[in-house]
């Protein structure tokens, strides 16, 4: 019994703080976006030929940790398969954070813009198998800068 | 060339339902799942384990040293008393040949008797202090003796296996408690049948031997007085192995009725040395609960 009261409060300390931590982050980064908009990242390794500009790798990484609640719902989704939706938007927020910080820094270069972005990701957490996972995600390309 | 990053909508890469709602569905569909098959699994395997010859059995109780644990050379003439009665009982209950009950007794002030693997019975003197006559404690004896009779500590122990092993392998491990403990709910409804069986085969013991019913009800009014003096509640009846006790003596009752068995009769007296022999025996230090 005590074991599933241990539990217990894990899922609701892991779904209250994680799920307000989310809410936050995504208003921050939503709020942001908008910001960045004036700063494009491409995915195309063109870049523009109306001109000569400098070109500087800029990258932005970002980790996020899971929460028990998270990690819960994931682990019994493992039983019947289908989409892990509980991590989901853990890899949404990282991914869109690290463009986020990827154009902060060519923002600092006075870059016009940043082609061939590419993402890596990564799971930080080792191969333990009980520990609960961290991710990563790291986020590079070109920042252009119009000479 | 114009180059833009637009505002694309929220909720294109992540799902729009509440985890909550997921968490539900996912948590009612695993526990679903594993009682399903905890109790088909467990259902097979009891069956399969029914099958085990009683001859294998005796091999794997071998491994413990029953003598260890037990009074009975401290005791002989209660030990060889309750092993008379044993025998008695077992003839009555007609036992294949080769199963052979083995009684012990243990001086401790637990008010218990259980049975176990390769046909050993143990009674406690709590218990033995607490009997009125001979007829209660047949029952007793009759209910531990039908359990092996039944082969249900051979099944039991085949049932908790494949469970346990069923459950760590959907689990991925065996540290996942909050899941494994769904199982154990099946293996103790499984017992509880096993309790009522064994309490049938006890009255059927009970009438061959006096031709009567008389004392068998009061086995159960001693665990539920015990309870009440230490005012202990009785588990609620999904989590305890044993029927309760008011519906044990209903029980009885509704057989005697039903077979036309007569629930009053002249009660056979325990022998005179038998609370003698529970008072002289000092309580053994392993045992001795203050």
């Amino acid at each position: 019994m005590y074991e599933l009261a241990i539990t217990l409060i894990l899922i609701s300390l892991g779904y209250f703080f994680g799920r307000r931590a989310e809410k936050k982050h995504y208003k921050s980064i939503i709020a942001r976006e908008k910001i960045m908009n004036s700063l494009p990242a491409m995915a195309s390794r063109m870049p523009p030929q109306d001109g000569n500009y400098d070109q500087v790798l800029v990258s932005g990484s970002v980790v996020i940790a899971n929460d028990y609640f998270k990690m819960f719902v994931a682990g019994l989704r493992n039983l019947f398969g289908g989409q892990m939706s509980s991590y989901e938007t853990l890899l949404d927020r990282a991914r869109r954070e690290a463009v986020l910080r990827m154009k902060d820094e060519a923002k600092l270069l006075g870059a016009s813009a940043v082609f061939n972005v590419k993402y890596e990701t990564s799971n930080i957490s080792g191969q333990t198998k009980k520990k609960m996972p961290a991710i990563e995600v790291h986020a590079y390309g070109t920042a252009l800068t119009k000479v | 060339m114009n180059y833009e990053n637009p505002h694309i909508p929220e909720g294109i890469n992540t799902s729009k339902e509440h985890p909550l709602k997921e968490f539900a569905i996912l948590l009612i569909g695993s526990v679903v799942l594993i009682l399903i098959l905890s109790t088909v699994l467990g259902a097979s395997a009891g069956w399969l384990a029914g099958k085990i010859p009683f001859d294998a059995e005796n091999k794997i109780a071998a491994i413990y040293d029953i003598d260890e644990d037990v009074d009975d050379k401290s005791s002989p003439e209660l030990t060889h008393y309750l092993q008379s009665l044993t025998d008695k009982i077992s003839k009555a209950q007609n036992l294949p040949k080769d199963m052979k009950i083995t009684a012990h007794y243990i001086n401790s002030d637990t008010v218990n008797a259980f049975a176990t693997l390769g046909g050993h019975i143990f009674i406690f003197r709590g218990l033995l202090e607490k009997l009125p006559n001979e007829n209660t404690l047949v029952t007793l004896l009759g209910h531990e003796i039908a359990h092996v009779k039944f082969r249900h500590p051979i099944k039991s122990l085949g049932r908790g296996i494949v469970v346990s092993i069923a459950i760590s392998a959907i689990t991925g491990s065996t540290d996942t408690k909050i899941l494994g403990d769904a199982g154990l709910l099946t293996v103790l409804k499984f017992g509880r049948d096993m309790e009522q069986q064994s309490d049938e085969e006890a009255m059927n013991t009970l009438h061959a031997l006096y031709g009567h019913l008389n004392g068998g009800a009061e086995l159960f009014n001693i665990f539920h007085n015990m309870r009440t003096e230490m005012n202990i509640a009785e588990p609620a009846e999904m989590f305890s192995t044993h029927p309760l006790d008011k519906k044990r003596i209903a029980n009885f009752k509704q057989v005697a009725n039903k077979k036309g068995w007569q629930e009053t009769g002249e009660l056979t007296p325990l022998p005179i040395f038998f609370q003698a022999a529970l008072s002289s025996s000092p309580p053994s230090e392993a045992y001795s609960i203050d």
